[in-house]
């Protein structure tokens, strides 16, 4: 071994270490030599391993001072313990001479009377050392040292084992004593006393005796398990030599109960001694060392003693095991295991085989008590689901009956208000300049329309509504799901009527204003505000916003620069809008489910809402005002004027954003359509627009722009804004067929957004925890 | 790996009174496995044995699934593959233990118990050696589907010993097997089929000692809802105030059914971190 290769030649405590002689798991042992007194030593060091552990290391130095202490000459002298050079040492005599199993080995029968011998002088220092409060734990035959003189010396007194034992919960896979002799309360990790060693000197002096081990089995937990459950084996059977008060000696010795054991290591040494005088007296003369003469004469005689008293004794443990051990655990009586008491009555060779292995029920007393921690909300979960079973289905269905159609109600109102709503701002947003003044002015005053007032306090109405509905259970989830069908709605109505003003929109410039990047900006700053807000957020969902605000920021800006008509939009604009929408939706969706705050949904309605509805505007050709799609469409076909020798293209000179207010200014006055009947007036127009406009407009689009025209020509600027509020309000949408595409995407997403909400709203009810 | 989805928990607390961990866990749910080890013995060398332990089977485990490493033809062709697998890194942990215990006088008589499961399809199989337990929670009700390895338990199961008695005896730190102690050692090798809705518990012996069976299983039972980690530590700290005189080590699975990952988790397990 490696360990201490250095150790060999160094000096600890005045012994010079001269070579290994054993080594063990708590330390090595030593040859040594005392210098002083000039005598050959053992020195036993413990493990280095062990060395730290305080508690180890005082249980070493005390015991083996009390070992010190003893000096007995049945015991191996103990000279000195300590520290020295980092090593916790002892130091006893060196005994040169055998051990009891080594002689035992060499000589295959060993004489009764030097058996006898030899076992008076152990059990006279185990005595010696019980009387000290030293259990030595561990008494085996190899443990006995033999010296020259033929006086046995007890080694190895438990001292690492007992170090072992007392750092108790620590785990290990040795168990204090050798399978072979262990006493069957050791086995069981029942609490010792010296009786214990009685049992190993009993087991031992069996092993002497017989030359087999009192049990075997097929690994050491097998032979432990005998010697707690097994019946006492007689060594008789296996040498006839042997005088019965021996074997009926061995076997107290070995039995499982202490109480039935010698009490004494001193009264076992006792009763040795009067049963070899008695038999010495019996053979009148003779020689001590010659045991057969005994054995012969001892069973000879005893026989039937022996039986029967085996057999009484036997009885009588089994007795008592049938009734003590159940005492032991009182409480668990009926699940005990069943000792079978019939077993010590068989032959006790023959039932030497496996113990009866009775089914050990578990116990279950134990679980059937209730754990405190858990009562009372244990008691509180009972009741709330005794209250939920008592009509809990009907309570649900009235719950949904109830909700559901409410939900649908609510949302087809929301959803209708809202498209008006949108309709009505649609007309501000054609009627007038700019962006913002156009989609917040309707809210706030009636500017054009009477019942534009009541259309915004019914709006406002029905999203107080939607909050309110918010604070009951069963439409909290679906608040979302309401606000999002409102904004849509909101879109869809502001988009809808204007598709021919879409159409119109072929303009092939687009004026970027300051707006849009306001817009941007609040849409961006909404969406990061929002992402700051959630909680727990990962790298992932950092990225994944990220992501999708610089995809949306893309989205818009081509959205921005779009100079293709709706109705001429390549495959590639319809992949970035429902591209775009997607990853609205997516992103609303995902929030929305990793985060249980509504709040949080807020910039992305935003997102999605800015996303929507700036694609929208910018594509429709809102994005221009009125003024610039007029000035746009009217450059090439204006009808001369009466009263001035403007030519066409000289019209076309003077619009420019400076500008614009004079040519209508000058519009405002009487031309040739002044008093021109209607039908003319339509003919000469249409006649304009094929002569100067070829192809631009669809048959069902011509009328529409013919008529526009007319209005603006004959009454102005204002004249023809009211003329597109009651042609927005009024024109049916089946004229619009040419963007049937677009309507049916807002449509779609309208009955989408209806669906998951009723959906949101039932799951609400039916699980109300889960969504 | 597995047809179902599981989700896997591992709790390690140094208890009371320990100055050191000597337990270690694992977990992975891309491998399927969960592992607890409690070492043992020596100064210092129980916390490495048990080290040993965990990462060598962990670490053959996804070996031997990478094709970099071939189980030999004549390893117990009986068994099934998952089988031989999770034996085979058992028995190479044992291996590295054992010969790690004999390189020096530090790690001399270091040792560890070794309780793992391995997922794969519908069962689990479990490689078990020393006295940490697998529990098997079914129906509201906890089953120890291991058993220990102690002289104590040993005396249980013939008799000798009732449980409630083995439960305070002195011997139940006495083991008859464990990983590190001898160069072959004999693993139990359990096969079971899981279903939707266990939970299985790996746990050390500071686990058990502070916290009865019926306790583990009404705390189970109340914690179905609550997210398995927590689970975990409740059981863990639960255990830790009742005794806490030992390391106490768990690891919670859970089986779920895949089919019912939702859009979320999916979600969240695609975003947060591995």
């Amino acid at each position: 071994m490696t360990e201490n290769p250095s150790l060999v030649g160094k000096e600890i405590s005045g012994c010079e270490i001269l070579n290994k002689v054993a080594e063990g798991g708590m330390g090595a042992v030593y040859k040594a030599r005392h210098k002083a007194l000039n005598r050959i030593v053992c020195v036993k060091i413990l493990s280095p391993a062990l060395a730290n552990d305080k508690k180890a290391v005082e249980l070493f130095l005390t015991e083996a001072r009390a070992i010190a202490e003893l000096d007995h000459p049945n015991i191996v002298n103990v000279y000195n313990v300590g520290k020295e050079k980092g090593y916790y040492f002892i130091v006893m005599s060196f005994i040169e001479g055998q051990t009891l199993s080594m002689l035992l080995k060499r000589n295959k029968v060993l004489p009764i009377g030097l058996v006898l011998d030899l076992f008076e002088g152990v059990l006279l220092g185990l005595e010696a050392a019980h009387a000290k409060g030293i259990i030595h734990r561990d008494i085996k035959p190899s443990n006995i040292l033999i010296n020259p003189q033929g006086q046995p010396k007890l080694v190895d007194f438990g001292i690492a084992k007992k170090v072992d034992k007392e750092k108790g919960s620590t785990k290990t896979t040795e168990l204090a004593g050798t399978a072979y002799f262990i006493a069957p309360e050791q086995a069981l990790g029942k609490d010792l006393d010296t009786r214990a060693d009685l049992y190993s000197v009993g087991a031992s002096l069996y092993y002497v005796l017989t030359g087999q081990f009192p049990y075997n089995g097929k690994n050491t937990i097998d032979i432990i398990q005998k010697h707690i459950n097994d019946p006492v084996p007689n060594p008789a059977k296996l040498r006839t030599d042997m005088p019965g008060w021996l074997s009926l000696a061995v076997q107290k010795l070995m039995s499982k109960n202490p109480d039935d054991r010698f009490q004494t290591a001193k009264e076992t040494y006792l009763y040795f001694k009067k049963m070899r005088a008695e038999d010495q007296l019996r053979v009148k003369m003779g020689n001590s060392g010659r045991a057969i003469d005994l054995g012969e004469e001892g069973p000879l005689r005893i026989v039937k003693e022996e039986k029967k008293t085996t057999e009484t004794i036997r009885k009588q443990r089994a007795e008592q095991a049938a009734v003590r051990r159940p005492t032991t655990s009182s409480a668990h009586l009926p699940l005990m295991p069943q000792v079978d008491t019939s077993v010590p009555k068989e032959d006790p060779q023959r039932g030497r085989q496996a113990a009866p292995q009775p089914s050990v029920r578990m116990l279950d007393a134990e679980a059937v008590k209730p754990v405190d921690v858990f009562v009372p909300s244990r008691k509180r979960k009972e009741k709330s689901s005794l209250v939920n079973q008592v009509g809990e289905k009907t309570r649900l269905l009235l719950k949904a009956a109830l909700f559901i159609p409410l939900f649908m109600l609510l949302a087809g109102g929301v959803a209708y208000v809202f498209y008006l709503l949108g309709k009505i701002c649609s007309v501000h947003v054609i009627a007038q300049e700019g962006l913002i003044s156009n989609l917040i002015t309707p809210f706030f005053a009636a500017t054009y329309e009477p019942n534009q007032l009541l259309m915004t306090a019914i709006a406002v109405g029905a999203l107080a509504l939607i909050f309110a509905s918010s604070a009951i259970h069963a439409f909290s989830r679906s608040t979302s799901w309401l606000l999002i069908l409102a904004l849509v709605s909101y879109m869809a109505g502001l988009f809808t009527p204007q598709v021919p003003f879409m159409e119109l929109a072929n303009v092939s410039q687009f004026v970027f204003t300051p707006e849009y990047y306001l817009c941007y900006l609040v849409f961006i700053v909404a969406w990061i505000v929002g992402l700051c807000w959630q909680i727990n957020r990962t790298w992932g969902q950092g990225i994944l916003a990220a992501s999708l605000t610089v995809l949306a920021m893309v989205l818009v800006y081509l959205s921005a620069h779009l100079t293709i008509a709706p109705d001429a939009q390549s495959l590639a604009v319809k992949l970035v809008f429902y591209a775009g929408l997607f990853c609205a939706v997516l992103c609303v969706y995902y929030l929305a489910a990793r985060s249980e705050k509504d709040r949080i949904l807020l910039p992305c309605f935003l997102l999605a809402a800015g996303v929507l509805g700036i694609w929208a505007y910018s594509v429709s050709g809102l994005a221009g005002n009125i003024n610039q799609t007029l000035d746009t469409l009217t450059k090439s076909i204006v009808v001369q004027e009466t009263n001035s020798v403007k030519s066409v293209k000289k019209t076309e000179q003077l619009i420019g954003f400076d500008s614009r207010r004079q040519v209508f200014a000058s519009l405002n006055k009487t031309n040739e359509l002044t008093n021109m009947p209607d039908d003319e007036a339509y003919t000469f127009l249409e006649h304009k627009i094929d002569q100067e406009a070829p192809g631009v407009f669809k048959e069902d689009t011509k009328p529409l722009f013919i008529y526009f025209l007319l209005n603006y020509y004959r009454g102005g600027e204002n004249k023809m804004k009211f003329y597109v509020w009651d042609y927005a309000m009024s024109y049916p949408v089946k004229n619009f067929n040419s963007n049937a595409q677009r309507n049916n995407a807002y449509f779609f997403l309208l009955s989408l957004l209806y669906v998951f909400g009723i959906i949101s709203c039932a799951g609400t009810i039916f699980f109300s925890e889960e969504l | 790996m597995s047809s179902f989805d599981i989700e896997f928990a591992a709790v390690t607390d140094i208890g009371k009174i320990r100055e050191k961990n000597e337990d270690n866990v694992l977990i992975s749910s891309d491998l399927g496995l969960g592992v607890v080890a409690d070492g043992m013995g020596g100064h210092s060398a129980g916390e490495i044995a048990s080290n040993i332990a965990v990462s060598v089977l962990a670490e053959t485990i996804r070996k031997v699934n990478n094709q970099q490493l071939k189980i030999p033809d004549n390893f117990l062709p009986k068994l099934d593959p998952v089988e031989r697998k999770l034996l085979m890194a058992a028995n190479l942990a044992n291996a590295a233990i054992y010969s790690t215990a004999q390189s020096s006088d530090i790690y001399r008589m270091m040792g560890t118990t070794l309780t793992g499961v391995l997922f794969d399809k519908d069962c689990a199989t479990a490689v078990h050696v020393g006295d940490s337990r697998l529990y098997l929670f079914r129906d509201n009700k906890i089953v120890q589907i291991t058993t220990d390895h102690s002289l104590a338990m040993e005396h249980v199961r013939r008799g000798l010993l009732t449980r409630a008695e083995a439960d305070h005896s002195k011997i139940q730190n006495v083991l008859t097997r464990a990983m590190g102690i001898k160069k072959n050692i004999e693993f139990d090798l359990l096969k079971f089929p899981v279903k939707v809705g266990d939970m299985l518990l790996l746990c050390s012996d500071g686990l058990y000692k502070g916290l009865r069976e019926s306790d583990m299983a009404a705390l189970l039972a109340q914690g179905r809802q609550t997210p398995i980690v927590k689970l975990c530590k409740h059981l863990v700290r639960i255990s830790n105030e009742n005794d806490g005189q030992d390391n106490i080590s768990a690891v919670l699975i859970k089986i779920l059914p895949a089919q019912k990952i939702s859009f979320k988790q999916r979600l969240r397990r695609f975003f947060s971190k591995a």
